[in-house]
């Protein structure tokens, strides 16, 4: 009877956070999309988190990227050999599963244990020390002066990511192919030409700004929900990583559906 | 001279994580820890991630529906859509999706716990005490990484399958029995094999960097705080280059054994 109570406690208890949580969530977006259009436009700090996101970023993006990109087109070879005994198509169809999904999802995964960590971790310590408070005696908005501008320089730098990323990511399949698979450059190029259209850069862009547009949102809400003490600053890191990796594997779903009824 | 600088204290860095592996394997041979320890661990590991993994993986088996379906399309083969998207996501997908997820979830939490044994000096104190910290405190979650990773790998493939299932009845109609007919024939022993070493390699050099990394804080709060966020990165990176050797290798002693692949 007790056990029933307990059972029927925990998961209102955990319906009731949850459905706190999302309302809290989207409060932050639409809080920062109004914030976003108002007058003092804080270019020095954008600049400033666009370095941080994007620049120093990019060497540990490019090596994964690189690795990544190889054992795609290793395995999309040894797929295509077990199902129609050739290995033709190979270029064209890593290509396309390059610019489709790899080059977004890999720089987004990366950016968020990197940037996302950080952000959360920022700005949980500026809550528990009080620095957010002290904000607002000023008379500054916290959602101003803290989310906005890591916003826009997040959407923009991982737009940026994603084309360089992509780039990158074709150039070492390339190599691979020719080096290591036999491919000849002329063979390569001609997939590339004949499987990827213009299009699939601009999904691949848009897929890029929509993570950029997730990612620091919500580190920045698990940062403002961040409980006293250093165990709690751990707690929305660790959070806030997990959050956005799962939402950017669903989003990535949900984008790729849709774009896939405009090809 | 910077870069000169980096480049050194990254490799300084991968020797005393190698160090610290070799001195958890010792533990391991000498003196064993207590089995309730380790199960319990094992089970905390695995509850934490159930919803994540279970979640990931379903979407992950539908996304490689979708792509696979507008790839196969091209040759009218959608009737091997299900064993395609089965056999990428036992060989690579799934593998390295689940140590994404844990490395995230359960590498940090386990990092910023020793971290904050470590600053605390609580591991001091089990050493004081006569216990050897590494027998009774890193090998259990050690170990309960490298054994959980292989269950949420089970939930995550299973789960793959069912999202492939509905994105491929819903957007190339392809029914369920066609799309499980073809999955033994194309997942063969030796794909499921890759992915299970891939999956225990993973797991093997998460639960050494995040071990590593908690062990060595230094410094506060903000240490802790540090080592969180430099254990996803490593671990990452790791992950993304042994995955490359694990394929490279697999192709090369097939090439060299086999002679071509098929």
């Amino acid at each position: 009877m007790i056990k029933g109570y307990a059972v029927l406690d925990f998961v209102g208890k955990s319906v009731m956070d949850s459905y706190q949580g999302v309302t809290q969530f989207i409060q932050l977006v639409v809080d920062s999309l109004a914030e976003g259009f108002r007058p003092p436009l804080r270019i020095r700090e954008t600049v400033q988190q666009l370095y941080f996101i994007a620049v120093q970023s990019l060497p540990i993006i490019l090596f994964c990227v690189c690795f990544a990109a190889m054992v795609t087109i290793l395995e999309s070879s040894f797929h295509m050999k077990l199902v129609i005994q050739n290995d033709s198509m190979v270029p064209g169809f890593a290509a396309m599963l390059i610019l489709r999904e790899l080059g977004a999802v890999v720089t987004a995964l990366l950016v968020t244990s990197r940037v996302g960590a950080g952000i959360a971790a920022e700005v949980g310590t500026m809550k528990i020390t009080e620095q957010i408070d002290a904000l607002r005696m000023l008379g500054i908005r916290p959602i101003h002066y803290i989310v906005v501008p890591r916003l826009i320089a997040s959407v923009i730098g991982l737009a940026i990511l994603t084309i360089i990323a992509n780039l990158v990511c074709l150039f070492v399949a390339f190599l691979v192919s020719e080096i290591y698979l036999g491919f000849t450059s002329g063979l390569f190029i001609t997939g590339l030409v004949r499987f990827i259209h213009f299009q699939d850069l601009v999904f691949s862009i848009i897929k890029g700004a929509c993570f950029g547009f997730v990612i620091p949102l919500v580190s920045c809400h698990f940062g403002f929900l961040c409980a006293s003490g250093a165990e709690g600053v751990g707690l929305a890191t660790t959070r806030s990583v997990v959050a956005s990796s799962v939402i950017i594997i669903i989003l990535d779903f949900v984008l790729s559906f849709v774009f896939s009824f405009f090809s | 001279m910077n870069s000169l600088v980096i480049l050194n204290s990254v490799i300084d860095e991968i020797g005393s994580a190698l160090l610290f592996f070799v001195n958890i394997l010792k533990t391991l041979m000498r003196r064993p820890c207590s089995r309730d320890e380790l199960f319990q661990q094992i089970w905390k590991v695995t509850m934490q991630s159930l919803v994540t993994t279970g979640l990931a993986g379903f979407f992950v088996g539908a996304i490689m529906a979708v792509q696979f379906t507008l790839q196969m399309r091209e040759f009218g083969a959608l009737g091997y859509l299900g064993g395609l998207a089965t056999s990428a996501t036992v060989r690579e997908v799934g593998p390295l999706l689940i140590a994404f997820m844990l490395a995230g979830k359960v590498g940090a939490f386990t990092s910023a716990e020793l971290g904050t044994m470590r600053v605390t000096e609580q591991l001091d104190a089990i050493r004081c005490l006569g216990a050897d910290p590494l027998q009774e405190i890193i090998l259990p979650r050690f170990l309960a990484i490298i054994c959980a990773s292989f269950f949420l790998l089970g939930l995550g493939l299973v789960m793959s399958i069912g999202g492939g299932i509905l994105l491929g009845g819903l957007l190339a109609q392809v029914s369920v029995e066609e799309y499980l007919r073809h999955i033994p024939a194309i997942v063969t022993l030796s794909s499921i094999a890759n992915g299970l070493v891939k999956c225990f390699i993973f797991a093997v050099i998460l639960a050494t960097v995040c071990t590593y990394k908690g062990y060595t804080t230094t410094g506060g709060a903000k240490g802790v705080g540090l080592a969180v966020v430099n254990t996803a990165v490593s671990t990452m990176v790791g992950i993304v280059v042994a995955d490359w050797l694990t394929s490279f290798i697999a192709d090369v002693a097939i090439r060299a054994f086999v002679g071509s692949p098929f």
